[in-house]
């Protein structure tokens, strides 16, 4: 009897002796990731860090979680910082978040939430590179949105709506750009349209939107008098005329919100004597065109 | 443990603060861009509308047969520089039967120019009535843009009705013109008598 009692004394002393050991071993493993990465041999402490956040005994420290982020972040930075598809980068923000449910202290906390604002920045970056390098607004504006998704976490309470603005005015005015040096391109037409009118939502009385909007809408109307076949029948002149009403009245909308506010603002001023000549309002057209030369706006 | 975490992020943070001022400087950006405003295009579609017009009406008119020799003449008088170029793109690229199309333009009128169509242009309207008896049984088709210009001589008007160009026609004054037509012009007109 006592020699059994003796065997299961020694068995649950090892076992206690086991998992101390075990515990010291992961609580070395995480020193040995964090020495690691102060030497920059992330790809081995990358290896160290993974089998400590596995462990019971160091998973729910939020030490472990935050060092691995840094760490990935060590390898992101080598490889992925301009990939809009990153796991690197998905495992940096998990292990943050990670950290921050389990109660980290301030200096971890301000360390985390700066490392998920510079994220965040890496998004808005790359949503930038996205849209003015490669003009790819369906990528830039998946990018923008991870931008928002990860600044939110990291100061909550944040407003998007003038940064919002601006994003879309800058989507609106490089995508006109390219409609009016290519008029086929209607694809460019209608991103720069939503991204405009998606401003419009925002502040209804945005000085640029309305006008970049009434803007492209005129272009619009004068590439179909470009277009238009000097041999075409009476028929399909006015077909023609009628369109281009159409559109220069839909400028006029946008433009004429402009120009209530702000009688003195010249691209409104500018636009509004080319859409009223352009619909043959002659009375409107010269009142305009006075306009224009107090304003000191040269016309052709 | 702590120690060693806090001190690798001390190293980070310069990283953070240099990717934050790149940050900053693409928001610069951004506003830079979303302030800059498109360019109404400059381009004259009235210009060009007219230049359609004036090409459509060869279509509808038979000019005697000494007017079907040499160049087709279309006399601008007055000033519109679009409307210039509009028409001498025209007479690039078409012919009325086989003539050539050739665009001549002066600020007053001259009598000595012979042309198949002369479009007297709003600053030269009080003009209308000289140049239209000037031209009687001349074969030359007489073009306005002045309120009233069929009713003092001219045999084609334009016209705005609801923001549209149109084009009001006295036939009376195109047969003493010495020109034919067709009634199916005459549908497509404003008819002034």
């Amino acid at each position: 009897m006592s020699k059994w009692r003796n065997i299961i004394k020694i068995f649950t002393y090892s076992m206690l002796m086991l998992c101390m050991v075990n515990g010291f071993a992961q609580n070395d493993k995480l020193n040995r990731a964090q020495q690691l990465l102060q030497e920059k041999n992330v790809d081995q402490a990358m290896l160290a860090i993974d089998s400590v956040i596995l462990h019971s005994e160091t998973k729910g420290d939020f030490v472990s979680w935050t060092t691995r982020a840094y760490i990935y972040f060590e390898i992101y930075k080598r490889t992925d910082k301009q990939k809009l598809n990153s796991a690197l980068r998905d495992t940096i923000i998990f292990s943050l978040k990670r950290s921050n449910t389990l109660k980290p202290d301030e200096t971890f906390a301000t360390n985390n939430k700066k490392l998920l604002s510079n994220l965040s920045a890496g998004y808005f970056n790359l949503s930038k590179t996205l849209l003015m390098d490669s003009i790819n607004y369906k990528r830039s504006v998946i990018a923008y949105n991870r931008f928002k998704e990860n600044f939110i976490i990291a100061e909550p309470g944040t407003n998007f709506t003038a940064r919002d603005v601006e994003y879309y005015l800058a989507v609106g005015s490089l995508y006109s750009d390219i409609f009016n040096k290519n008029n086929k391109n209607t694809e460019a037409q209608e991103t720069a349209k939503i991204a405009l009118l998606k401003v419009l939502d925002m502040q209804p009385e945005n000085p640029s939107a309305n006008i970049n909007l009434g803007i492209m809408y005129y272009n619009q109307a004068v590439n179909l008098g470009k277009e238009l076949d000097y041999g075409a029948s009476f028929n399909q002149i006015d077909i023609v005329q009628e369109n281009i009403i159409k559109l220069a009245k839909q400028a006029e909308q946008f433009i004429i919100k402009v120009y209530k506010v702000d009688n003195k603002n010249v691209k409104a001023v500018e636009a509004l004597h080319s859409i009223y000549k352009m619909l043959n309002e002659k009375a409107k057209e010269e009142d305009f065109k006075k306009k224009c030369k107090e304003l000191n706006i040269k016309l052709d | 443990m702590l120690l060693k975490t806090k001190h690798y992020i001390c190293k980070l943070d310069k990283f953070l603060k240099k990717l934050a001022k790149s940050f900053k400087y693409w928001i610069f950006i951004f506003c830079l861009i979303s302030l800059r405003f498109q360019q109404p295009s400059n381009y004259d579609t009235n210009a060009k509308i007219k230049a359609v017009f004036l090409y459509n009406f060869t279509r509808y008119f038979e000019w005697s047969d000494k007017k079907k020799t040499g160049n087709f003449v279309i006399y601008v008088v007055g000033k519109n520089d679009n409307l210039i170029t509009e028409l001498k793109t025209l007479s690039g690229k078409k012919k009325v039967g086989n003539q050539d199309i050739e665009i001549k333009n002066s600020f007053a009128f001259d009598a000595a120019i012979q042309a198949q169509i002369i479009y007297l242009l709003p600053d030269v309207s009080k003009a209308i009535a000289d140049v239209s008896s000037k031209s009687k049984s001349k074969g030359t088709l007489v073009v306005a843009e002045s309120p009233n210009a069929c009713k003092t001589g001219s045999s084609i008007n334009f016209v705005i009705v609801e923001n549209k160009l149109k084009f009001e026609y006295n036939k009376t004054n195109a047969v003493k013109a010495g020109l034919k037509t067709n009634d199916d012009f005459k549908a497509l007109a404003i008819n002034v008598e």
